[in-house]
């Protein structure tokens, strides 16, 4: 029993009055020990719903109809009361999101923000908190950590902050740390850090992260494992290094394609045709088949999830024979 | 190769005043731009490049004179565009569309794509109503929009046909200059690589010059002739795009460009990582903008300002590391 976090198909509906729509289907994923796990779609994709549900965070509208997400082999975090979710949330798992403007609460100095977490899972006394807040502040590379520790948030920038918060979410050593696009909203040079130091400081922690991102480039330089989301579902899994080798669904091959010819002048860019379906644009069958190259009759019903090879799964018809073969 | 100069941006500065107090006194100014320097020729897209706040955006504006310069020149096939008259500028600004990185805000919501094509045809008394129709579906087709899909809503559509109708709307004027501030950066790669290929095709069929401001470098890559690299206001280096990808010479383009992600596991890039962050434009460091972040800094730097110059044909640079007749005095 390895595995920090095990999905095991889960489905998310959106509720919009009577009807319902699918955003989320049928999803199985597993994160080992000190794993670097990512996730990768475009938006829509339903990437930041997964991150969501494992925290319990879903809007109301939202709600997961079917699956398990297991923390540690124990923790069925689908089923835990709001009480217990809280001990879980923060301690075990934590997470960091995109804009830390919005995450960071602009009434309060940072200091208090740190310590709130602390007060809330820990019974030391305030000095000891404090202390271990600027011994934090220093790991995430803050120079100045006593005096940042009275700053409100808008007087930090945004790289600062989003040290901030990975020194809030780091600060009990969970054991998943959910990073949902921690920097797209930086800048590249400032990206390169926060990267770095996210490398370096999960390497101290034993800490697994759950990378949830747009950008190839992020997946490559963080992540050993990666799954990748179109419209509602994983369509494919594999380790990093296969994916970018040897890409197995339409989908990823397009991606890459596409982010690949990127700055080669001499030819055009290859773009995958059409636009990502909605939720509310349900089809049956395979939810690339209008955009996709190799499109066939079959792809009229959903394809399987197969094994194609060592390490490497895809939900594509495109592979089915070779599995009937080997079944 | 000598190639016509269609817009020439003159030691541009556009400061912003700092208010503060009820008296509202200015206490302080914001170099945005502070003293940039650029030529763009015709038919070539020329980039602007650089970090959040370092002025890429505000120097777009200031061209179109949507923000009134605080000095400099702005030069548009030999005339200043600053000495028109607000009137007569309008006429200008035919020529020369923008268009933004958010199609969501920039399009009216209460106008159809129809309506919102014809309206820049008719303020710029271009054609009859009935001609104008005319030219909105001739346009619509090019930039891929189907002509029961006129008749729509903005909110109707996703965000990569939301950029085709703001791009429909810059170039049914006809247009000579179009700058894109950000145009593709909203959206999804795969809508993303679409968008590019439609703005490179159109730039080839209209003879378009662009002006491509963006923070994405491998997206600029693929789309410039030439690169100016901007730092808190100021053009660090400009070159033809390979020039400036294969051999950059300042220490702030060659850290940007290593901090790329690559798209490529098995290539593992030697990355430079900058210490710091951009330093606030309210307060500017002394000297070289660059000189609290840089790895090869020296004590010149603190003081002095380098100077944007010419380092070797068509390739400019301001940083005291090319300054040649200082080279002996460096350690």
């Amino acid at each position: 029993m390895n595995s920090i976090l095990e999905i095991k198909n889960l489905s998310i509906d959106l509720v919009d009055g009577r009807k319902t729509y699918p955003v989320v289907n049928d999803i199985n994923l597993s994160i080992k020990k000190k794993q670097r796990y990512g996730i990768v779609g475009e938006s829509g994709s339903g990437k930041s719903l997964t991150s969501l549900a494992i925290m319990n965070l879903l809007a109301d509208s939202l709600k997961i109809t079917r699956g398990s997400i297991v923390l540690d082999g124990k923790h069925e975090l689908t089923k835990m009361k709001k009480k217990e979710l809280r001990k879980v949330r923060g301690h075990d798992i934590s997470m960091i999101f995109q804009e830390p403007m919005t995450a960071l609460d602009p009434l309060y100095p940072i200091e208090h923000q740190i310590l709130e977490v602390l007060r809330f899972h820990f019974t030391f006394s305030k000095k000891q908190m404090r202390d271990m807040a600027v011994e934090m502040l220093k790991k995430v590379g803050i120079s100045r950590p006593e005096q940042i520790m009275k700053n409100y948030p808008h007087q930090l920038s945004g790289g600062m902050r989003q040290r901030v918060m990975i020194a809030m979410a780091l600060i009990c050593s969970p054991k998943l740390l959910i990073a949902d696009e921690p920097t797209t909203a930086l800048d590249v040079t400032i990206q390169a850090q926060i990267l770095d130091l996210m490398n370096e400081l999960t390497e101290d922690f034993d800490t697994s992260i759950l990378m949830i991102t747009h950008d190839l480039g992020v997946i490559v330089e963080m992540c050993e494992r990666v799954a990748v989301m179109y419209a509602g579902e994983i369509v494919e899994e594999t380790t990093v290094a296969k994916l970018f080798s040897n890409p197995a669904h339409p989908y990823t091959s397009g991606l890459l394609r596409s982010v690949q010819s990127l700055g080669n002048r001499t030819q055009s860019l290859y773009s995958i045709p059409g636009t990502v379906p909605t939720p509310k644009q349900q089809t049956a069958g395979c939810r690339f088949a209008s955009r996709c190259p190799h499109v066939m009759p079959v792809c009229n019903s959903s394809p399987p999830f197969l094994e194609i090879g060592n390490d490497h799964s895809t939900k594509c018809w495109l592979y089915a024979k070779e599995g009937v073969v080997n079944a | 190769m000598h190639k016509n100069i269609v817009l020439e941006v003159n030691h541009l500065k556009q400061y912003f005043p700092i208010k503060t107090g009820v008296l509202r006194r200015t206490t302080g100014r914001v170099k945005a731009v502070d003293d940039i320097s650029f030529e763009v020729h015709e038919q070539e897209t020329f980039s602007l490049v650089g970090e959040s706040g370092c002025g890429k955006s505000t120097t777009g504006r200031t061209i179109l004179r949507l923000l009134e310069p605080t000095e400099g020149d702005v030069f548009y096939n030999g005339r200043n565009l600053l000495d028109y008259s607000k009137r007569d500028f309008r006429k200008v600004r035919r020529d020369l569309q923008m268009i933004f990185q958010d199609p969501y805000s920039s399009l009216n919501p209460r106008m159809t794509v129809k309506q919102l094509l014809i309206e820049p045809v008719l303020t710029h008394k271009l054609a009859s109503k009935k001609e104008a129709e005319k030219m909105v579906i001739a346009i619509a087709e090019k930039v891929g929009l189907s002509t029961e899909q006129i008749n729509r809503y903005p909110h109707e559509f996703s965000g990569g046909q939301r950029q085709r109708i703001s791009i429909a709307r810059a170039l049914i004027v006809k247009p000579k200059l179009v700058i894109l501030d950000e145009a593709v950066s909203a959206l999804d790669v795969s809508i993303q690589a679409q968008i590019l290929n439609l703005l490179i095709e159109l730039q080839k069929e209209f003879k378009l010059t662009y002006v491509f401001i963006s923070h994405d470098l491998n997206v600029v890559r693929h789309v410039s002739d030439r690169v100016g690299v901007m730092y808190l206001g100021q053009m660090m280096e400009t070159a033809a795009t390979d020039t400036l990808y294969e051999r950059p010479l300042h220490p702030y383009t060659q850290s940007l460009l290593s901090a790329i992600p690559s798209h490529d596991p098995s290539v593992k890039k030697k990355r430079i990582i900058l210490k710091g962050d951009v330093p606030d434009p309210s307060n500017p460091p002394s000297g070289c903008p660059f000189h609290l972040r840089c790895p090869k800094v020296h004590d010149r730097c603190k003081i002095e300002k380098p100077i944007f110059k010419e380092s070797e044909p068509e390739h400019w640079v301001a940083c005291h590391l090319y300054d040649n007749e200082e080279l002996s005095l460096q350690p």
